[in-house]
């Protein structure tokens, strides 16, 4: 089981109930493959809207993934659809 | 501006100012809905290059095409090199990733949080969402994509900023804007773009389907998408027509005769149309004015529909009009367009850009038939009386000529259409009389003005243009040649006449002579006569005389006879 996505970034908007989901949702998905949001950059839009500028980010939550190509790939939502989220991050365990 | 209390912000577009009384609202959301190719990015991209070029700033989000393909395709305009101006504008790619995937709800509070921050860098006044559809399409419970547009209408409305949003209009019956619906009720004003395919010509149509607590124009306006961008040509005459007034002065028609026949000239500010035939000089009318425009030292525009400006130069010194002159002189521009090369609106849109260029106190279009012809989806009549209206409000004087093909029945009616506006309405003419056509001209009418009715003969020669006096003969009017020929006859009658006069003259003269001398004779033999009772009187007294004398003589004779009868008895007796 590798981890195919490079380091996750999620976006988020202060503490709104749609960013407090997404990042629980995500804790629960990255602890199922024995990992947690220590491998996740946070950035909270409200005070870092640059960074979000940067990565054409405009809608949130987003989990960004920076594949090893140089593409990035965006999952927008609270992630409450565990089961693309963990498709998203690669390492379904189907694989 | 202000208009019942909504603050408004000028988007530097002359005819959507004039439409929504002002500009968009200057806190708040305005939707631009459209389908594909309306003309919403290239709205969205004018109104930022005109702020930019007033120094505001704005800030446009394309969800939809690439910032450099944005710069790429408002190169194309007029104004393109403003919106490269970075210093003013902000062009954020929001595009969603190729392969973007959802889990779950998202909202829009991070774009209100970028715009916010932008909007600070920049001092922003505007700020364009390009296509939000492309993102909200995410989001497939319409209520709520329709709940994060209202995020950003509350924001807008804060934060003092115009806020412009454009999607793209569903095919639906309903015509909302896709994956929004429900937002027309939320929204206070939404702009309507629109195309239509008349005679194989892209027609636009604009339209305010709403704009809260204000006045606007509700009509379905015409819209042009040029060089310049967006405009919309009928709206600005809602505001100039109104400030039209009357104007006394008369202005020469450029031929003296016909001056007098118009009281001095057709009034300044008014309009008048010259309708003819082929051939018929119509033309030369406006030549001829423009001439005498150019020798007030006033300007003339000349807009041809019909011949390119050198061939008018040329055709028009075959008259005496030295055009080329004056246009070096810089009292005409001479202008052409082909009647088929655009839509009516575009026609009216470059006409307005040259009447703004060249700010003439006369206008000419030749014909204004020309005009006509553009397609269009709508009559082209609103658009000729709205540009008169303009050319009105601005004092300019208009003479349009146009063609009369009498097989058409339509040609009749726009004539007559365009006739109703007119002020003075000039009917030229052939008249066909004697195996030749001659021109002839009437005044049709002319409003405050005691014109003549009569028809004259236009008579042009390499010396320029005159009238004519006609000859009715029976129930026809003579010209050319006849009436030549009828002068002719007029003028041997008149020597006859004169002659006649004369000899009559002589035969009293010589009668009185006569008369006189008879006079004389009598007077003589009066004297003679006189001389002779005269002389008789005198014989008669002389005679009477004489006998008195003999008569004493006798009587002293008789008396002495007494005395000597004695002596006569004694002598024998």
């Amino acid at each position: 089981m590798t981890v195919q996505r490079g380091r996750l970034k999620l976006f988020i908007t202060g503490d709104a109930p749609r960013s407090r989901r997404a990042r629980a949702n995500l804790a629960q998905a990255l602890e199922t493959v024995g990992s947690d949001l220590g491998d996740v950059d946070e950035i909270d839009i409200l005070t870092a809207p640059k960074q979000a500028l940067d990565h054409g980010i405009f809608a949130s939550p987003a989990l960004v993934a920076a594949a090893p190509d140089g593409t990035t790939d965006v999952l927008y939502g609270d992630l409450s659809d565990m089961d693309r989220l963990v498709r998203f991050l690669g390492f379904s365990k189907a694989e | 501006m202000t208009d019942q209390g909504i603050a408004k912000r000028a988007t530097g577009i002359d005819g959507l100012d004039a439409a929504t009384r002002g500009g968009l609202p200057a806190a708040g959301t305005t939707l631009v809905m459209g389908a594909p190719g309306a003309g919403k990015t290239v709205l969205a991209q004018q109104i930022l290059a005109h702020a930019a070029r007033r120094d505001e700033s704005g800030i446009l989000v394309s969800f939809e095409e690439p910032p450099d393909q944005l710069r790429t395709n408002a190169a194309a305009f007029s104004w393109g090199d403003r919106i490269a101006d970075t210093e003013r504008i902000a062009v954020l790619d929001a595009r969603p990733q190729r392969d973007v995937e959802k889990s779950g709800r998202f909202d829009l509070a991070g774009m209100v949080a970028i715009l916010d921050a932008e909007t600070d860098r920049l001092a922003a006044s505007w700020v364009m969402l390009d296509g939000i559809d492309q993102l909200l399409r995410f989001e497939p419970d319409e209520a709520l994509a329709v709940n994060e547009v209202q995020r950003l209408d509350d924001w807008a409305r804060e934060k003092g900023v115009t806020l412009v949003v454009t999607a793209k209009q569903a095919a639906s019956e309903d015509r909302t804007a896709a994956h929004l619906a429900g937002i027309e009720f939320m929204l206070s004003t939404i702009l309507v773009l629109s195309t239509e395919l008349v005679g194989r010509r892209l027609n636009r149509r604009f339209r305010i389907l709403k704009y809260r607590g204000t006045d606007h124009v509700t009509d379905e306006l015409p819209m042009v998408l040029d060089v310049h961008g967006i405009n919309l040509p009928s709206a600005s005459a809602f505001i100039t027509a109104e400030s039209a007034r009357a104007d006394n002065t008369r202005l020469s028609t450029g031929i003296p005769r016909l001056d007098r026949l118009l009281d001095g000239g057709y009034y300044r500010g008014s309009s008048v149309l010259v309708s003819g035939a082929p051939g018929t000089s119509k033309t030369t009318l406006g030549a001829a004015f423009a001439a005498a425009t150019a020798a007030r030292g006033e300007k003339a525009l000349l807009v041809s529909f019909d011949e390119p400006e050198n061939q008018i130069v040329r055709n028009m010194g075959s008259v005496g009009l030295d055009l080329q002159r004056i246009l070096d002189a810089g009292k005409l521009r001479l202008a052409s367009r082909s009647p088929w090369s655009g839509l009516v609106e575009e026609h009216f849109m470059a006409l307005l850009g040259w009447i703004d260029a060249e700010a003439p106190d006369v206008l000419i279009i030749d014909p204004v038939s020309g005009l006509l012809k553009g397609a269009s989806g709508e009559s082209p009549f609103p658009m000729v009386e709205r540009l008169l209206a303009i050319a009105k409000a601005r004092g300019m004087t208009t003479l349009m000529t146009s063609l009369t093909e009498r097989e058409s029945a339509d040609a009749e009616a726009s004539l007559s259409h365009v006739s109703t506006i007119a002020d003075t309405w000039i009917s030229l003419d052939y008249r066909a009389h004697g195996g030749e056509r001659n021109r002839a001209l009437s005044i049709v009418k002319s409003r405050g003005t005691a014109h003549s009715n009569q028809v004259r003969e236009l008579v042009l020669s390499s010396e320029g243009i005159d009238l004519a006096d006609v000859y009715e003969y029976g129930s026809e009017v003579l010209m050319g040649t006849a009436r030549v020929q009828k002068e002719g006859e007029v003028a041997q009658a008149a020597r006859r006449e004169r002659m006649e006069r004369d000899r009559r003259r002589g035969e009293l003269d010589q009668r009185l002579k006569q008369i006189e001398a008879r006079l004389a004779e009598a007077e003589s033999e009066k004297q003679r006569i006189q001389a002779e009772i005269d002389l008789e009187e005198q014989t008669e007294q002389e005679a009477d005389t004489l006998s008195e004398r003999h008569a004493e003589k006798v009587r002293r004779r008789r008396d002495a006879e007494d005395a000597d009868e004695d002596t006569d008895k004694e002598n024998g007796s």
